[in-house]
């Protein structure tokens, strides 16, 4: 390879290699000249117009989804707070329903009292009054068969007086308080 | 060109191992290049010999000569403003038809287009100027960029353009297909460097003034003798930044193609070894590969971020 490559023509005429021509100067001048005005004024505008609008559009979205989300918790904060003002009203009604249920209970039940007292004393009062009557029914009984006895015995009519004194007589023997007092309390 | 076309089936292998139409794993495949390769050098020394005739009538450097085409005097059409032109029509068409199909929803093409304009816009400009400063000179670093990059890219394209050799096809005379590039003539960047140059002078002394721009040449906080002495090194210093930026790029790119010619044949027809061209192939497209995959690309955002440095420093407070 050494003896290959000393065989090589080294910059035997290249010279015009690092030699600078005029005319491809002022070429490249005019070219790039003509290149970068292109660019300046029909590409980079509209790239970078287009690049602004995207970066733009991307802010906005984040922007937006970002006030979305807080709306979002604001409206979760909302709801939870509405839940829980919904769940302490329901207790309240619950509470109040039972009070009310269970006022109306010992109303029923006052009322019910009160009803059966008032049945209860009625009921004594015409027992009562029962007893007094039948009372006097058999005092009544008693003095005819007394009377009807007595004449019967004498083979007498008895006057008045004698039969009032006779009845008198045969009711005073007889003890009603059995029946007055202990048959309306049987 | 077997080895050539071993390369990229080697680095496909696996999936079209997995996909039943090979079988052959990425280390058979590379090894089979390899023997292609050296069996392929072996045979050509056994048929065509080791030692070869040189040929003095092949001078390489001539695929850089530029020949009159169109004679107009001083500014003659040639080889080398034919590509200009290229480039420019080139860069000039790909951006406006972008520019015109942005779209909300960009494609893969587009986004491409946008990682390099963002990468023009705000690192090469707006990373080494003021917001106001890239502003104004975006569009002059852009086209530099975009100007350089396309120039230096058809430079890989093979185009019909070396006159001097001749192809004849019934009776039609071709010049045959040949790399070139602009960029790989000492003129075409020390032009635009030279401009750059201008421009930044011209930038530094609108903003501070001839006295206070020469001034801020010299670093803050030396004084005397040693003021003097730097202001002369920074004189120079500037004026070697037309030459190393126009040379950096014009060397790297003429560099470049002259290794991808020598490595893809030009060796082996100069000292007439055929086995010499089957084995300098391989690196030949490697060659090509890095040149086009970074070099291109490379070069040109050099050139347009050392000029944005340079205008950001012509206007910077301190130096």
């Amino acid at each position: 390879m050494a003896a290959l490559a000393s065989q090589l023509p080294l910059a035997s005429s290249g010279n015009f290699l690092v030699k600078p021509g005029v005319g491809l100067m002022v070429w490249t001048l005019i070219v790039f000249g003509v290149t970068m005005i292109i660019l300046w004024r029909l590409a980079f505008p509209r790239i970078t117009e287009a690049l602004d609008r995207r970066q733009k559009t991307i802010e906005d979205s984040i922007d937006t989804a970002e006030r979305t989300r807080e709306e979002a918790q604001k409206l979760l904060a909302e709801y939870r707070q509405r839940l829980a003002e919904a769940r302490a009203q329901s207790d309240e009604i619950v509470q109040r329903a039972r009070h009310t249920a269970e006022a109306h209970e010992r109303e029923a039940k006052d009322q019910a009292r009160v009803i059966a007292t008032e049945a209860s004393a009625r009921a004594a009062r015409d027992i009562e009054t029962a007893t007094a009557r039948a009372l006097d029914e058999l005092r009544r009984e008693v003095a005819d068969l007394t009377i009807l006895a007595t004449e019967k015995v004498t083979k007498k009519v008895l006057d008045d007086a004698d039969q009032r004194r006779l009845v008198e007589e045969a009711l005073g023997e007889l003890d009603f308080s059995g029946i007055s007092s202990g048959g309306a309390q049987d | 060109m077997s080895t050539g076309q071993a390369a990229p089936a080697a680095s496909a292998g696996p999936q079209r191992a997995s996909a039943g139409r090979s079988k052959l794993g990425t280390r058979q495949k590379v090894l089979i290049g390899l023997a292609i390769w050296v069996g392929g050098t072996i045979a050509l020394i056994a048929i065509a010999g080791f030692h070869g005739h040189r040929n003095t009538a092949f001078e390489p450097q001539n695929e850089f000569k530029l020949e009159s085409w169109i004679p107009l005097g001083i500014l003659s059409i040639n080889k080398a403003v034919m590509y200009l032109v290229i480039a420019a029509t080139l860069t000039s068409a790909t951006m406006i038809y972008i520019a015109r199909r942005m779209q909300q929803r960009p494609n893969r093409v587009q986004t491409a287009v946008e990682v390099v304009y963002r990468l023009m816009r705000e690192n090469i400009a707006g990373g080494n100027m003021d917001e106001k400063m890239a502003a104004k000179w975006f569009p002059f670093i852009g086209a530099l960029f975009l100007f350089i990059l396309f120039s230096n890219l058809i430079g890989y394209i093979p185009l019909p353009t070396n006159t001097e050799h001749e192809l004849t096809i019934g009776g039609l005379h071709i010049p045959s297909f040949s790399l070139y590039a602009a960029t790989a003539n000492l003129s075409v960047p020390l032009v635009l460097a030279l401009v750059v140059f201008i421009s930044y002078n011209v930038e530094g002394i609108r903003a501070k003034g001839l006295f206070g721009y020469l001034k801020g040449l010299v670093p803050a906080g030396v004084h005397g003798p040693m003021a003097g002495a730097i202001f002369v090194l920074e004189l120079v210093s500037n004026f070697m930044r037309l030459l190393s930026l126009s040379i950096r790029l014009f060397a790297n790119i003429l560099a470049g193609h002259l290794l991808i010619l020598f490595m893809a044949g030009a060796l082996a027809v100069l000292l007439g070894a055929a086995w010499l061209g089957w084995v300098t192939l391989p690196l030949g497209i490697a060659m090509f590969t890095f040149e086009v995959g970074l070099v291109a690309a490379l070069q040109a955002f050099i050139f347009a971020t050392l000029t944005a440095i340079y205008l950001g420093g012509a206007v910077a407070d301190h130096h």
